[in-house]
């Protein structure tokens, strides 16, 4: 369970609504406590990968490297990442399964048109083959 | 000793540190003394041929070392090593 407290949200879908229709990306730094996860900060990344970003991202490791150095000053850990999937359901690919780690939270947010269109937050196994659905709830919004 | 900075996706290999001082002359003697130390953080870190792995970034301070000398970067006493792994995906 992954609640995205209200900021969080907001950075998520300011930077991914920009970036529309090119995949964006991020990290979500918070804290962990008996299994319960709470974001509290988002940082936007640039999507690095050299190819067509409709459909592929990338993060930029500096910006990862930032975050990781971010959240040990404020005693916080990054607890996931974000993505878009401009105009596509928001569902886990085997490309995101292979390419992430089976700690983090996985936001994936499908913008369509440049608006929200629906999100939803996956885990990977150790061996990243499959992924399960990880119950998420944004702050304030039912 | 230099200080390695583990993120946090792989500290679960590695006793839950956050960070680790080991002392070593190159980054590649640094996390070979590691991941001796913590043979899960092996696997996700080296190849099957004992390479590192090409989405495993390591960075010594604020320079990655593929600009460097890679593996065989000289660390120093005061130095920080950070492990950044990739993160990609896509449809």
């Amino acid at each position: 369970m992954i609640e995205i407290r209200k900021p969080a949200w907001d950075t998520v879908l300011d930077h991914l609504r920009a970036a529309y229709p090119k995949e964006g990306c991020g990290l979500l730094l918070g804290v962990e406590a008996n299994g319960e996860r709470v974001a509290h900060i988002a940082i936007p990344s640039a999507n690095t990968y050299e190819g067509e970003q409709k459909d592929r991202f990338l993060l930029d490791p500096r910006t990862q490297l930032a975050a990781e150095r971010q959240a040990r000053e404020e005693g916080l850990d990054v607890l996931g990442i974000f993505h878009s999937h401009p105009d596509c359901d928001a569902y886990f690919s085997s490309t995101d399964i292979a390419n992430t780690w089976s700690y983090y939270s996985n936001l994936v947010v499908s913008i369509r048109g440049r608006e929200y269109a629906g999100a939803a937050v996956f885990r990977v196994d150790d061996e990243r083959t499959q992924a399960t659905r990880e119950e998420f709830r944004i702050e304030g919004v039912r | 000793m230099a200080k390695i900075l583990i993120p946090t996706a792989l500290r679960q290999y590695a006793a839950q540190q956050a960070s680790v001082e080991i002392g070593g002359a190159t980054v590649a003697d640094l996390l070979r003394s590691l991941t001796t130390q913590h043979a899960d953080l092996r696997k996700h870190l080296y190849n099957d041929e004992g390479k590192l792995r090409s989405f495993v970034n390591v960075y010594v301070n604020d320079e990655d070392i593929r600009y460097l000398s890679k593996e065989s970067t000289p660390v120093a006493d005061a130095d920080t090593v950070s492990i950044v792994p990739s993160i990609a995906g896509g449809r």
